[in-house]
């Protein structure tokens, strides 16, 4: 368990995202992204469908789709340019120094290749070594990852596996060849409640012990919670808020984050009363006007919120929050 | 106490899987059985369980849209009968499902005027102007606007439709609406829309919901009592209260420890017990208690003899043959 009041320098980056923006059709999906992720450091990237967070995921790998256009932007894992890297040398970047696990562990896999094979792969493609001792090592990780009766497993095919248990082949892929970042785009949404305390707990302790850096996309704010060292949460492209988990919960300084933390039933509600909601829609990536994005939901919001884009400001101890009005939170009245 | 909205009385739900030329058929699929509770008028029943437990299955059973392979089924006094049309007629006017996604609830070339109004048309209950208005109050009742009537499906956002599917869930105005994960399709921030529209809609006309999800932070908030299923089973049934301050059966204490809570300090300091294991093939149930290849606690007794669901000082029920008083 990570402890809560450590903070983090990020003098040991492995991931840094700088300025990152996404274009379709010449709209910005993705406006201005900065992040970075540390040695051992877990960071959730945080917001609603459409926030543009999975698209960032993907751009690290470079996998968008083609009619995402990278429009500006860097981003360097242990200080090697990603962009600048042809497609070969990206590709051994892919599952060696950087891995990603999806939301559907099931489409994720390969149903016409053994799960042994799969995880071996990994290692094959990326070094000179043998298909056996890839496959012995292949055993190795699924003992590690607490699979019982590794032999049976690996000669097993996809639908013969629950989604559990496939997510928990997709983690051994992901990891085989040791990365240093390991990204995951909502690994445990399609799962069960006690099957994801499952897989976040064996992804908690395999991090640790390697000190892999993970970014970790999600939408659920227990799993943030729970995981988490840092968060950033963004709404339509661009970030809202930074900083650590604790102070996030605690001391929101984005109308949006304070809104969608009261929007969440809470053990300490009384049941039934009413919940904070927020007004209207995500606003399309075409149609953004000028000033804050989440100025036309936001409670707080005056005319300059609707002229001026809020700068990214620092509050300290990291805390960051883009909103003209961040010091008068109380004036929503959610916060408990 | 007032005759139940609801009332379910060992109720069972088979699927038997069809064999092949090389396969035989395999056992039936006890997709629910013995299943047995009521819902009073009024009040919000939660009915929680992992996919594949039968919670939807029941839920489909209670309104004929799966057959019975044994037990009762009875809304407001009549009973479910899913192969006689007009037992089906008359209980539909009474109960209505809300279902996860709203975008496959509605049809897409029908108008949101139409498809609220269709219950009404066919039960030749309105039609004309008073058909349009009842459509007008309805949506101002689940905070749309009059003149959305006339648009399509494909012009609203996801709240806005689940909206559209609890107004015509409304048109009957039924005693009692099933509600499928209405809330899991959803963003967070419209999630608390959808679950303030529906505490204020049974504030306002009294109905009782049977509320299925997996989301126990949404049960938490709207139930007054809550059922927890495990293959099949009801294997605990309390006060909404009781059930989240003192679950007694194992798998509600794992369920609770295993659902993270939006609070990074109370979260970390929870004892983190991990189930382990994964569920059972429904067609191929260990002996005794369903959940004992999981469990804890699991003795001889729980691997040879099903504990039956036995009742609590408190009024809880309780499928354990070691969960304490």
């Amino acid at each position: 368990m990570t402890p809560l009041d450590q903070t983090h320098s990020t003098s040991t980056s492995v991931l840094e995202i700088d300025q990152l923006r996404l274009e379709i059709d010449g709209a910005a999906v993705v406006d201005g992204l900065s992040l970075s992720v540390g040695k051992g450091e877990i960071v959730a990237l945080v917001g609603e469908s459409g926030c543009g967070k999975s698209l960032s995921a993907l751009a690290v790998l470079r996998l968008l789709p083609d009619a995402v256009n990278i429009a500006g932007g860097r981003i360097a894992l242990e200080g090697r340019d990603l962009f600048g890297l042809d497609a070969r040398s990206m590709a051994g970047v892919r599952g060696r120094d950087a891995s990603i696990i999806f939301q559907e562990p099931t489409a994720s896999l390969d149903p016409l290749m053994t799960v042994g094979d799969q995880i071996a792969e990994a290692l094959t493609t990326h070094g000179s070594m043998r298909k056996q001792d890839a496959l012995l090592q292949a055993r190795e990780m699924l003992v590690s990852i607490g699979i019982a009766d590794p032999e049976r497993r690996l000669r097993q095919y996809p639908f013969e596996l629950s989604g559990g248990m496939c997510q928990r082949i997709m983690i051994a892929i992901a990891l085989i060849c040791g990365p240093r970042l390991l990204i995951a785009d909502e690994p445990t949404t399609a799962l069960d409640v006690t099957i994801q305390a499952q897989i976040l707990h064996l992804i908690r302790k395999l991090v640790s012990a390697r000190s892999t850096a993970v970014l970790l996309i999600t939408h659920d704010m227990g799993v943030v919670a729970d995981m988490a060292d840092r968060v950033v949460v963004m709404y339509a492209g661009r970030v809202a808020e930074a900083a650590t988990v604790v102070e996030l919960f605690s001391r929101p300084r984005h109308p949006y984050t304070a809104l969608l933390l009261a929007s969440i039933p809470h053990a300490a509600q009384i049941s039934k009363s009413r919940l904070a909601t927020i007004e209207g829609t995500v606003p399309r990536p075409s149609s953004h006007s000028t000033g804050c994005r989440f100025a036309s939901r936001c409670p707080l919001a005056e005319d300059r919120c609707r002229k001026e884009v809020p700068p990214l400001a620092d509050h300290g101890d990291g805390h960051q929050a883009a909103c003209w009005r961040s010091q008068d939170m109380a004036l929503l009245g959610v916060h408990a | 106490m007032s005759q139940p909205v609801l009332s379910v009385i060992n109720a069972a739900v088979h699927f038997r899987q069809r064999g092949g030329i090389l396969r035989k058929a395999g056992p039936a699929l006890k997709a629910v059985d013995g299943v047995s509770l009521t819902v009073a008028p009024g009040e919000t029943l939660g009915l929680v369980g992992e996919s594949g437990c039968g919670k939807s299955t029941l839920a489909n059973a209670i309104l004929g849209l799966v057959p019975l392979a044994g037990g009762v089924i009875e809304i407001a006094g009549r009973g479910v009968e899913s192969d006689n049309p007009d037992s089906l007629r008359a209980i539909r006017s009474d109960a209505q499902m809300v279902f996860q996604d709203p975008a496959l609830s509605l049809n897409p070339r029908l108008s949101v005027g139409t498809a609220i109004g269709e219950p009404l048309i066919v039960r030749g209950l309105a039609k004309g102007a008073e058909l349009r208005e009842r459509v007008a109050a309805l949506l101002k009742a689940v905070g749309l606007e009059a003149d959305h009537a006339s648009r399509f499906p494909h012009a609203f956002s996801g709240g806005q439709r689940q909206r559209i599917v609890i107004a015509r869930a409304l048109a009957l105005q039924p005693k009692l609406v099933i509600c499928d994960e209405p809330v899991s399709a959803l963003d967070v921030s419209v999630r608390a829309q959808i679950l303030n529209l529906l505490v204020d809609l049974q504030r306002d006309r009294g109905m009782s919901y049977l509320f299925v999800s997996h989301d126990l932070s949404v049960v938490r908030h709207i139930a007054d009592r809550v059922a927890v299923m495990y293959l099949g089973r009801i294997v605990e049934m309390a006060a909404m209260a009781i059930i989240f301050a003192r679950p007694r059966h194992p798998y509600t204490q794992a369920l609770l420890a295993a659902a993270p809570e939006p609070d990074p300090v109370r979260q970390r300091a929870k004892p983190r017990h991990v189930l382990e294991g994964e569920l059972p093939s429904p067609t191929d149930l260990p002996p005794g208690c369903a959940f004992n290849t999981r469990c804890p606690l699991a003795s001889h007794l729980c691997r040879h003899e099903r504990p039956e669901l036995s009742a609590r000082s408190d009024g809880s029920l309780v499928a354990c043959h070691h969960a304490k008083e």
